[in-house]
């Protein structure tokens, strides 16, 4: 069997491994949300400040509430295999058209998060490495762990009071600018970059010491491979077999840990997205939960658990293709 | 004083046929972003008189009538109207010339299927409010007249845009009202149409060209903003980026801070209609709060004015009565009632209790009860655990319970699973309207919301409800509710705790906004900015 | 056990984390001593700044004191981690270890379950477990427990699996010995340093779920904690900028002493992989 096909093999194994978890998944949360007391229509009622038990009633029935559980699963599972995620009953429109609205900020949120997290990281943890048990590496960790342990929403409110209130170099919240109106993309994008800086280093802050320290503990164990020693002993320059050996190989782990965080980051982060005003997914799955809005939260989660499925496997395949020593399958 | 010349100016324009409003030198032109929390469900103001509904829908709908800060009828899209001598027969004049935001003229057919197909029918209060209609005829496009059953004075307070929105008939024909798209594509006849819902973002509302009022409305563009954070949006407001936040979008901690910076102002103005009162229901069906000593004791024991000064920032009243005082005006509430006091009288409390029987064991404890909290927000926290800590004083042992809208909601109007619970009411313009659906024995309706559930039942009560609702002669209706809210503070189904004052913050460039009874709930046709 | 010691205390930071939870213990022990009372009840003026009529730390808007409230929360923060922990580090265990010694079907069974809860973003369902289970401490705990044990669990599989068909192993199953008694007697011991250190860290991180779901008014209104606190102070921050301040310092501390130990830990108890992440 050659080496592509047994690949091919591999990832689909996997893709039928994945079969069963996602379901399980639908069901177990099914269940899960319908434990919670109350439903869509009590809050709806409750909103709409007086509702009589006959008009509720006729709601139920209207979205299908008034079903056994076992029925409504049924459907839901008949529409989900048609890749129908069903209808928000409390926004009038389809779940798939809601995420998708906030798929783009939420993209852009966890992405840059990433890349600043990732990037810092990577640097942080080369300078803490090579500069092993000096003050450098103290002080570097110390600074990725308080920017770990400081509460979220607190650095939040910070930023925005010095970076928008007192020097007034970004804008509170928001993803652009309301009454803009740009004709140009260019101008847009440059808007949203804009109103991105703040959560992205918000955001970015908590995910950093785990990079650096991943980073600071992957060139450690470069450095104590047999190459280095071999390298060392040709002669190599230390910055030579930093720069071109060590990174190199070092990288690998922190890449694919940021490969699976970017997927398990799908439900976004509930603190940032709400203290700036992110419209992202992590708020509306918030938001469905206390509206009961079950197949909108649902629809969340399934997309979550498609999307971490896919990027484990993407990350494997990745893996095993820049280090030929693991094998696939 | 000032704001009620200018409406008069402005009626008076209007009917001249000229501009309004020369000597305010309002500048046209302009955007508004303004705060809207949270997000509304939809825009469907004629199925929900939810908040948010109530903060967008009135730009786009209008009523009947509008309503000066005094409660005074101004004539909307009803040129003016004629109520019979028996009070039977109402006829409105219908403004001429007036269309809907899809060029459609807007008639009397349009009045007479909103108000008998959707409000009577759909609305949460509509049913109540147009209760005595029987039917309504249009002689002709610009004429409805309402046929009565009996007199219903109060009805003539319930059509604002807010309350009770001019829907257009030929986009709900034929269809069910409750899921037509128009909830989500709102065509009014108002000041401003709809453009544009960017979930978990913003609503935003362009100027209506074709606006029936000359020269009106004088912003280019209006934008609702959702911002889920309280301190966020407090520092969008002092950013600049919001200019306009009512109904406590800005919290009264934050509101107190910015009232003292320049550039920005706090009114309570424009909240006349509602009428909010906090208060604690009680179940009277179980022990120990089915005794009235105990309920007593409570409303003793409870600082009004500690949790007006410390949670609510000084702004609020304390509740003297089971009405509120600003019944005042119409003769309803006359004096404070006994067992309410504005600082805690806690000997008082402990004698009642002590003289009911209810005695402390040996840990100091008379009775224990889970004190359930509205789940709106971390105000009713803070107050949560201020009476658990004053209740504690007069030996009522208290765990608090914070649970999410729709447990809480089940809980209080569906299992009656509770034994107090903090929550807050609307009074509105008439006690029939607010104060009734809290104490009638016909209002115990499992199931439903904000009604009577602490299921008090009492027949001579019901007996004075009754009448009050019937009854016609001021002097007699005042009498009738002296005598329930005698009843009312002796049996203490309810304790009230303070009337509330709601906040609206705005930026100092922001004019002209709150020029109604309605406030926020008003439509911006006359607000302007000026920059 | 010296052996241990030694090598920890070689680690300043790691000494140094350890010296600062030990002060928190002791004033988590001793706070009902300088802070007798209700840490809920109304001490003095509202909104007094730090050191203002008798309040060391300020008080918040009930005129409650803030140093009280550190105080009595120091015991509810660190038992919540500790509990939660406690809790996740026992479920994931038991699966990981099921799945790591016996493999195949059981083992694809069990990690299929763990994937299962790893698809799910842990802090929305941690949020979701504990608006079904209504805000309280059993279910903060429990909410924190379910989103953390999968970690352990992966952890624990990976070092059984290494460990199985080990020689010793192998001859525990010669001479007859039952499975559990392998498992428990034999496999865990030499897995115990991996699980300690993770469990350090699982408790920083379950302190500071508790103050983000707390933040989102998920916290227990009857016991104080440093989440509730926070919870209670976070509107007021920029008008009394104490009342969240404090409880915020007292975590970071917390959660870097306890991250400081973990590291120390780490590099105590693996002197192979002195420097391997955790």
């Amino acid at each position: 069997m050659n080496h592509s096909t047994r690949r091919i093999r591999y990832v689909l194994k996997r893709l039928l491994q994945a079969v069963p978890i996602v379901f399980a998944i639908v069901v177990m949360n099914f269940f899960l949300l319908h434990m919670a007391e109350g439903d869509a229509v009590d809050v709806l009622a409750g909103e709409a400040g007086s509702a009589t038990p006959e008009y509720m009633a006729e709601l139920r029935a209207k979205f299908g509430l008034d079903q056994p559980l076992p029925v409504q699963l049924a459907v839901y599972l008949k529409n989900v295999i048609t890749f129908d995620l069903g209808y928000s009953f409390r926004h009038e429109m389809p779940v798939s058209q809601l995420i998708i609205d906030r798929l783009i900020p939420t993209g852009l949120l966890m992405v840059s998060t990433i890349l600043l997290a990732v990037g810092f990281g990577i640097l942080l943890g080369l300078v803490a490495a090579t500069g092993l048990n000096t003050w450098r590496d103290t002080a570097i960790s110390i600074f990725a762990l308080i920017t770990y342990a400081t509460p979220l929403f607190w650095v939040g409110l910070m930023l925005i009071v010095v970076f928008s209130l007192n020097l007034g170099w970004f804008p509170t919240s928001g993803m652009e600018d309301l009454m803009a109106f740009h004709d140009n993309f260019w101008d847009r994008a440059w808007d949203i970059a804009h109103h991105l800086v703040l959560p992205t280093i918000t955001l970015s802050l908590f995910y950093l010491a785990l990079y650096t320290r991943l980073m600071r503990a992957s060139m450690l164990e470069q450095y104590g491979q047999d190459y280095v020693t071999t390298a060392r002993a040709k002669g190599v320059t230390e910055q030579r077999i930093v720069f071109v050996h060590v990174l190199r190989n070092a990288l690998l782990p922190v890449v694919t840990m940021a490969g699976v965080q970017v997927g398990a980051l799908i439900g976004g982060s509930v603190i940032v997205e709400s203290v700036f005003a992110w419209p992202g997914l992590g708020m509306l799955a918030f938001e469905a939960l206390f509206a009961r809005d079950l197949n909108l939260l649902l629809g969340i989660f399934l997309l979550s658990a498609l999307l971490v499925v896919a990027v484990n496997l993407v990350v494997d395949i990745i893996y095993s293709s820049l280090d030929p020593r693991i094998e696939v399958g | 004083m000032r704001l009620k010349t200018v409406l008069a100016a402005v009626v008076c324009g209007m009917a001249l046929g000229l501009a309004s409003g020369a000597a305010m030198a309002q500048k046209s032109g302009g955007n508004l972003v303004f705060l809207v929390q949270p997000e509304p469900p939809s825009m469907a103001s004629y199925l929900s008189t939810s908040g948010p509904i109530g903060l967008v829908a009135p730009k786009i709908y209008e009523g009947l009538f509008q309503y000066d800060k005094d409660l005074n009828i101004v004539p909307n899209l009803a040129e003016s109207y004629e109520v019979s001598a028996d009070g039977k027969t109402v006829t409105f004049n219908l403004r001429k010339g007036v269309t809907w935001h899809d060029g459609k003229p807007f008639t009397s057919a349009d009045v007479q299927f909103t108000v008998m197909e959707v409000l009577s029918k759909v609305h949460p209060r509509g049913p109540n409010s147009f209760r005595e209609v029987t039917s309504i005829d249009t002689p002709d496009e610009h004429t409805a007249i309402f046929n009565l059953a009996n007199a219903a004075p109060y009805m003539l307070r319930a059509l604002s845009a807010y309350e009770s929105p001019m829907v257009p008939k030929h986009l709900l024909e034929g269809q069910d009202v409750r899921s037509a798209d128009l909830a989500n594509n709102p065509v009014g006849t108002g000041p401003f149409k709809f453009v544009e819902w960017k979930k978990g973002q913003y609503i935003r509302m362009e100027k209506n060209e074709n606006y029936w009022k000359e020269g009106l409305p004088y912003l280019d563009r209006i934008v609702g903003r959702f911002i889920p954070d309280a301190s966020t949006r407090a520092a969008a407001m002092e950013n600049g980026e919001v200019m306009y936040g009512a109904y406590g979008a800005i919290s009264n901690i934050d509101a107190v801070r910015l009232r003292d910076t320049d550039g920005f102002s706090v009114t309570t103005d424009g909240y006349a209609m509602i009428n909010p009162v906090s208060l604690v229901e009680f179940n009277t069906t179980t022990a120990p709060f089915d005794n009235p000593a105990i309920r007593k004791a409570i409303s003793l024991a409870l600082d009004r004015k500690f949790l007006i000064e410390n949670i609510w920032f000084g702004y609020g009243k304390p509740a003297t009565s089971a009405l509120s005082s600003n019944f005042a005006a119409t003769g309803l509430y006359k004096e404070p009632m006994p067992n309410y006091v504005a600082n805690a009288d806690v000997e008082a409390a402990k004698k009642i209790l002590d003289d009911a029987g209810i005695t402390a064991d040996a840990d100091g404890v008379r009775a224990k009860a889970v004190l359930d909290l509205i789940p709106y927000g971390e105000d009713w926290r803070r107050a949560g655990e201020y009476m658990k800590q004053a209740l504690g004083e007069i030996g009522i042992q208290v765990e608090l319970r914070y649970e999410d809208v729709p447990t809480w909601l089940k809980r209080i109007y569906h299992n009656y699973d509770f034994a107090m619970n903090v929550n807050y009411f609307y009074q509105l313009p008439d006690p029939v309207l607010g104060v009734h659906r809290h104490y009638g024995t016909d209002q115990i309706r499992k199931g439903t919301h904000f009604v009577n559930s602490s299921r008090y039942s009492n027949e001579k009560l019901d007996a004075l409800l009754a009448a009050g609702a019937q009854e016609a002669d001021a002097t007699q209706r005042s009498a009738i509710y002296a005598d329930i809210q005698k009843i009312l503070a002796d049996d203490m189904p309810v304790v009230n705790l303070f009337e509330m004052q709601f906040l609206t913050v705005y930026n100092d460039k922001f004019k002209d906004h709150d020029v109604s009874a309605l406030g926020a709930y008003g439509s911006f046709e006359r607000a302007w900015i000026d920059e | 056990m010296r052996d241990f010691w030694q090598r920890f205390s070689r680690n300043r930071s790691a000494v140094l984390g350890l010296g600062i939870i030990f002060l928190i213990i002791v004033m988590a022990l001793s706070a009902p001593l300088f802070f007798p009372g209700d840490p809920f009840g109304l001490a003095g003026k509202s909104m007094s700044p730090p050191g203002e009529s008798g309040f060391l730390l300020g008080s918040d808007s009930l005129g409650r004191d803030v140093a009280a409230g550190i105080a009595h929360g120091a015991k509810t923060s660190l038992l919540i981690g500790l509990i939660a922990t406690i809790v996740a580090v026992l479920i994931g265990v038991i699966m990981g270890a099921l799945a790591g010694y016996y493999g195949g079907i059981i083992d694809d069974l069990l990690m299929r379950t763990t994937e299962m809860f790893q698809t799910i973003p842990s802090f929305v369902f941690a949020i979701l477990l504990v608006a079904i289970m209504k805000p309280s401490i059993e279910s903060i705990v429990i909410a924190i427990a379910v989103v953390s044990w999968p970690a352990v669990a992966r952890l624990v599989r990976g070092e059984f699996l290494s460990f199985r068909n080990r020689e010793f192993v192998q001859a525990c199953h010669t001479i007859g010995m039952s499975d559990v008694r392998i498992m428990l007697g034999e496999i865990l011991p030499n897995c115990l340093s991996p699980i300690i250190v993770i469990g350090s860290l699982m408790v920083a991180t379950a302190i500071l779920i508790e103050s983000g779901l707390a933040f989102l008014g998920l916290g227990d209104p009857n016991i104080m904690s440093w989440g509730f606190q926070i919870g209670a102070g976070r509107t007021l921050l920029r008008s009394a900028w104490w009342v969240c301040t404090f409880p915020g310092i007292a975590i970071l501390l917390t959660v870097l002493a306890i991250n400081l130990v973990g590291e120390g830990l780490n590099d105590a108890l693996n002197p192979r992989l002195r420097e391997r992440a955790s």
